[in-house]
Formats: C-alpha cells, structure tokens, sequence
C-alpha cells in the first residue's frame, strides 16, 4: 500500500470508516461495484452543490445586515438568491445525496446487484442539468413565490423523468427481485421513492401548471412542503439512520417490532402537517385544526423512533461507542436533531405558541434543525462509510473529518439556537405591541454570517477530503466489476 | 412485512388520503369562490386590479420581495397583526381570489404588505422608500427601478412605476361577507 493510502487515525475517534478491522486494502464487493459509478456520481453532485449552497448562504447572510452588499445588479437582489441558494440546497444537495444514499441502501440491504446502472447514472445527469438551467432561469429572469416550487415549470418536468431513471427505477427493480427479508430501512427508502415524484407532480399541477384558486396555492404548496421534508428528506434519513446505527453498533434495535408502527403512522399523518403551518393564514379553520391534530400525532413516530435509537444507543456504552465512530458521530447528531425538531414542530403548532413565533426566524430555525442537523449530518455520517467501499480508497485526512464534524456541529447548533431565541424574543415584542422596526435585532444577522462562514469552512474541509479520495480512487471498482 | 408491493399501496393510500382530505374538500370549499358584495346589490369586492398593478406584481416577485414580506393579516387572537397597524381586519380568502399567484410569504423581515396600499400615503413616499430605506433597516435600495431625472433627482422607470402601482393595489380595508369592517 503506498503512503498516500495509509489509512489516518483521528486520535480519540476510533479508525476512519471504510477501512476494514484489520490491516489491508479495502475490498470492494460485487454489489457496492453494480452501484459505485451512480452513486459516486450523485455523491460528487451533491457536493459541488453543497459549495454553491454554502457560498450562496454567506453572500444571503451578509446582505442581511448590509444590504447595499452586491446591490447593484437586479439578479443578485436578496429575494433571488436566497431562493436560490434553497433549492441548490434541497434539490442539488440533499436530493442528490438521499438518490445516490437510497441506491446504495438498496443494494446493499438486499444484496442485491444492479444492472443497468447507467439508467440511474442517466436520471443524475438530467437531474443535475435541469438543476443547473433552473437556477440560470431564475437568476436571469423571475421566479414564483412558493419555497422550493421557485424553478420554472419545465424543470419540474425534467425532474420527474430524472427520478424516475434514478430513484423510482431502482426501487421498482428492488421490488422485483426474487425472494428476500425486508429491513425497515427499506421500507423507508421505498416510501420516500414513492411519495417525492407523486407529490412534487400533484403541486406542480395544482400550482403552476393549473393555479388552483387563490389561497387553495398556499394550501397545496404546505402540503407539499411538509411531504418533501418529512416524507422525502425526513424518511431518507430515517431510512440510513435505521441501516448505520444497529449495524455499526453490532446490535439489534431496540423494540424493532414497533418499527412498522413508526413507518405508518409517520406516513399517515405526516402529509397531513402542512396546514400546521398556516395557523391564521386565510384558510378554513377545520383544515387549520387538522394540521395541528396531524402534528400532534406525530407524538407516536417519534417516541417509536426515540424508543429504537435512543434505546438501542443507551446500552452496551452504545453512546460512546458512536462518539468514537465517525460515521455514527454524525448519525447520533443527526437523530439528537431529528428529536428536538419533530418535538419543537408539535408544542409549536399549538395555536398560541404558534401565534408568537410565527413569521419570525423561529420557524428558520425549525427548518433547519430538520434539514441540516439532522438529514444533512445523517448524509455526511453516510458518506463516511460508503464512498471508501465505493473507491477502494481511504479518507486522505482524519483532521480534515475532524475539522468537518467541529465546524458543522457548532454552526449548526449556534445557528439553530440564534434562530429560534432571536424568533422568539422578536416575536414576543410583537405580541407586546411593540413597532415592528424596533423588534428587528441587527445580532441575529452577524450571528448567521459568522455561521455561514463556519459552515463553508466544514464544507470545503469535507469536500477536500471526499474529492481527494474520489480523484485518487484506484482502478479497483472496475476490477472488482470484472471479477 | 414483507410484501414489497403491499407496502407501495398502503403509501399509495396516506398520499392519497393527505390529499383527499386536504386539497380536495379545501378545493370542494373555496374551489369556486369569487368576488362578492358585502351586502346585497352593493359592489363587488375584492376590485379588479389596474393593468400597471397587475405588471407591477411581476416585478414584485421577480425581485423576490416575498423572501421578506408577507400579504396576510391574521385575525386578532393569533398573533398581533391589527394591533401593527397592518391590517383592519384580518385577511379571508376571497380576498384572494383574482390573484394569479398568491404570495402570501412565510417570513417577516419587513412588514406585511396585505394592506400597504392604505396606509402608503403618496407615490412619492413609496418611491422614496425603494430608491434609499430608512437608515437601519434591512431592505436595500432598488437602483434599476429609476432613472435620474436632468435635476439630478431618481424618477421611478416603467419598472418601477409599475412596481409603486402595485404596491398602492395592495388593500384589504373593504368590508366582505366573512369579514365586516368594524364600524
């Protein structure tokens, strides 16, 4: 083995993930060969979107405490590219990441190996394309006033056939394989596949393509919302959490039995949320009340999950056997994240919390703690232990991983807690009647630019040490194909 | 649990009952809702807007006021909206009805705008207010949306004339059937 692949050792950390117990080259099996090139591919996708994102979140930052930043041209106003850098963020990021995440999960779950891969390596490649021409679009030009529906409408076209070739596909051949025990994890991944095309169509439809009638939009559009987080990126993660933790713990799950449990009373009721968040929108109250029953039904999911995770990482010093793995480091974060977020949505969709925080940054920060501490640290515990078994290689840099969790961990955790103080602090001035002018806090804007900052830092320290490898990566995914 | 496809159709069935239950009885309710009077033979609200407010509303999203602004008045017992000034009422949902795209905004850097209109006192103040904010406050200043005048003084161009028409459009202090302006 040559020096430049001499595995690191991050001190107090446990070996980096990849590398096999003891001393050696990694191997790669059969299946993670069937799927190494299409998920390389969405993985390397997702990271470059993950820079653009980052770069974008402090150009966003900084203009909100000094606005005249970059103000000169009409296409880099706030509005633009705050909107831009969300769906770089959902759909380049972290829709890249849970494909490239689910395909893996997949195959490896079912030992199952994948042929025609290309057709999903294919659905990356017009996913990416039609990313890349609807962000261009709404730099150019406009953009429509719904969160994540800001892409123009044939874009969405583009992204269907897209996940269709690289997600659906493969679920569907899953599906068709011969005989075989099913894991939660699959289960997860399955739903996921299944609800992201069928609702992101469905609202399509409703909003863009047939505008249904006035506040009917905004209806459609939270409906829409909370699928995608939960169902789509929320489920995803769920499904990679239910996959890492048993496996790298070498344990079972606590109360597995009431996994299933979990599953469908989080599909059930998840898709009903979305008028929790409308609370005093103009809509019927009965839907608004649904929302909120919804939401406080999202109680049983979470204390299923809380009782398999949290159980199962509370015996045999599971807690510090995760801390000393990078990959459930990440993935323990993640579901500490996933807690306090599905926790702080129920007491918060009760109508007089609500009514304080609403509009605020508390909601910004809600949104984040869902998205970022749990699905995005979820993703990147994932891509420790998967793209090694993709390469053949090993992670160039322990202090880079090091550098990785630290700024990502304390950006996310400062910026979450400025969010929802700084929400809450200016939302009780308001209910005071106090002028809207003088509840706007010029803290909270430095505090997101120095996050913003704190998180390129983590990214580029992560994108360095996942390129180095990707680039390095030996020939030996294709022997292992030929083999 | 192991029938794969039995799993796809009861995810099939919460997709459809989410949206069953939600968009299709909200669209069964508010589906065919349009303009009417506050009372009997009185005129139809809410207005038609002008043409210049209707171009004015592209320029709206296009420079994504939305990020920092909402259009929605929430009633009295959720959240302090009246009590800003913001609204006399709060917003119901036929006062939506002729919008194309509704940008109702889930964030509040600036103020809501869902009654802007009525309380702006001139165009001359909205112009002022998008060539150069107050000192302090987080919105920045819309340059491309004037020219300089041969005094040296910023005029509003078409974008921006537009722009100001829509934003004056902007009125929710009629009475309709939901909600009655207090006398």
């Amino acid at each position: 083995m040559s020096q430049e692949n001499q595995p690191s050792r991050p001190s107090g950390q446990g070996r980096p993930q990849g590398r096999p117990a003891d001393t050696g080259s990694p191997r790669i099996s059969r299946v993670d060969a069937s799927v190494a090139s299409p998920v390389k591919f969405f993985f390397a996708s997702a990271l470059l979107w993950l820079l653009v994102s980052s770069v974008l979140a402090v150009i966003t930052a900084v203009k909100l405490h000094l606005p005249g930043f970059l103000n000169s041209c009409e296409h880099l106003t706030f509005g633009r590219l705050d909107a831009i850098q969300r769906n770089v963020f959902f759909y380049g990021w972290a829709s890249n990441a849970l494909i490239g995440l689910n395909l893996w999960l997949l195959a490896s779950l079912g030992r199952f190996e994948f042929r025609n891969g290309w057709i999903a390596t294919l659905g990356g490649l017009i996913w990416n394309l039609a990313l890349t021409v609807g962000i261009a679009c709404v730099l150019i030009d406009s953009h429509n006033a719904f969160e994540l529906l800001e892409l123009p409408r044939g874009v969405a076209l583009a992204f269907f056939v897209a996940f269709l070739l690289a997600a659906l596909w493969p679920a569907v051949a899953f599906v068709r394989r011969p005989t075989g025990q099913v894991f939660v994890s699959q289960w997860y991944i399955l739903g996921a596949s299944f609800v992201l095309p069928v609702v992101y169509l469905l609202t399509q439809l409703m909003v863009l393509w047939c505008p249904t009638n006035g506040v009917l939009q905004a209806l459609v559009h939270s409906w829409f919302l909370q699928n995608f987080l939960l169902l789509w990126l929320g489920a995803s993660a769920l499904a990679a959490v239910y996959y890492f933790l048993p496996k790298e713990l070498g344990t079972t799950l606590t109360g597995y039995y009431l996994s299933t449990v979990g599953f469908w009373t989080l599909f059930l009721f998840a898709g009903w949320t979305g008028p929790a968040t409308l609370l005093g929108s103009p809509v019927p109250l009965w839907i608004q009340s649904s929302g909120v029953v919804a939401a406080v039904m999202l109680l049983i999911p979470l204390t299923i999950t809380s009782i398999n995770f949290f159980g199962t990482l509370s015996r045999d010093s599971g807690w510090t056997r995760a801390w000393n793995n990078t990959t459930l480091r990440f993935v323990a974060f993640g579901l500490v994240a996933y807690t306090l977020a599905i926790a702080l949505q129920i007491v918060f969709s009760a109508r007089s919390l609500n009514a304080i925080v609403r509009f605020t940054s508390f909601a910004a920060g809600q949104q984040q703690l869902l998205t970022y501490a749990f699905v995005s640290m979820v993703i990147f515990g994932a891509a420790y232990y998967i793209l090694p078994r993709l390469t053949g290689a090993f992670w160039p840099s322990a202090k880079l991983v090091h550098l990785h969790f630290w700024s990502c961990a304390l950006a996310v955790v400062v910026s979450v807690a400025g969010s929802l103080f700084f929400g809450w602090t200016q939302g009780a001035a308001l209910a005071a009647a106090k002028p809207f002018a003088q509840t706007m806090q010029p803290q909270e804007a430095l505090l997101s630019s120095a996050c913003a900052v704190l998180f390129l830092i983590g990214h580029v320290a992560f994108a360095l040490n996942a390129f180095g490898m990707l680039t390095t990566c030996s020939s030996s995914t294709e022997e292992a194909r030929q083999a | 649990m192991n029938n794969l496809n039995l799993i796809l159709a009861g995810v099939f069935s919460t997709v459809a009952a989410s949206f069953g239950g939600l968009l299709l009885a909200g669209h069964a309710q508010l589906g065919a809702l349009g303009r009417a009077p506050a009372e009997e033979g009185g005129p139809l609200f809410p207005s038609l807007e002008p043409g210049l407010a209707i171009q004015g509303r592209q320029v709206y999203l296009q420079l994504g006021c939305v990020a920092c602004h909402t259009q929605q008045v929430r009633p009295a017992g959720q959240g302090s909206d009246i009590a800003q000034g913001w609204g006399v009422r709060p917003s119901v949902a036929r006062d939506y009805v002729l919008q194309s795209q509704v940008a109702l905004g889930n964030r509040r850097i600036g103020p809501d705008l869902a009654n802007y209109g009525a309380r702006a006192k001139s165009d001359a103040e909205i112009a002022a207010h998008l060539s150069a904010p107050a000192a302090g406050s987080a919105m920045p200043a819309f340059p491309t949306l004037f020219n300089q005048g041969k005094d040296g003084s910023l005029q509003p161009n078409e974008r921006g004339t537009a722009l100001i028409a829509y934003l004056k459009s902007l009125r929710q202090d009629y009475s309709s059937p939901e909600a009655k302006l207090k006398q």
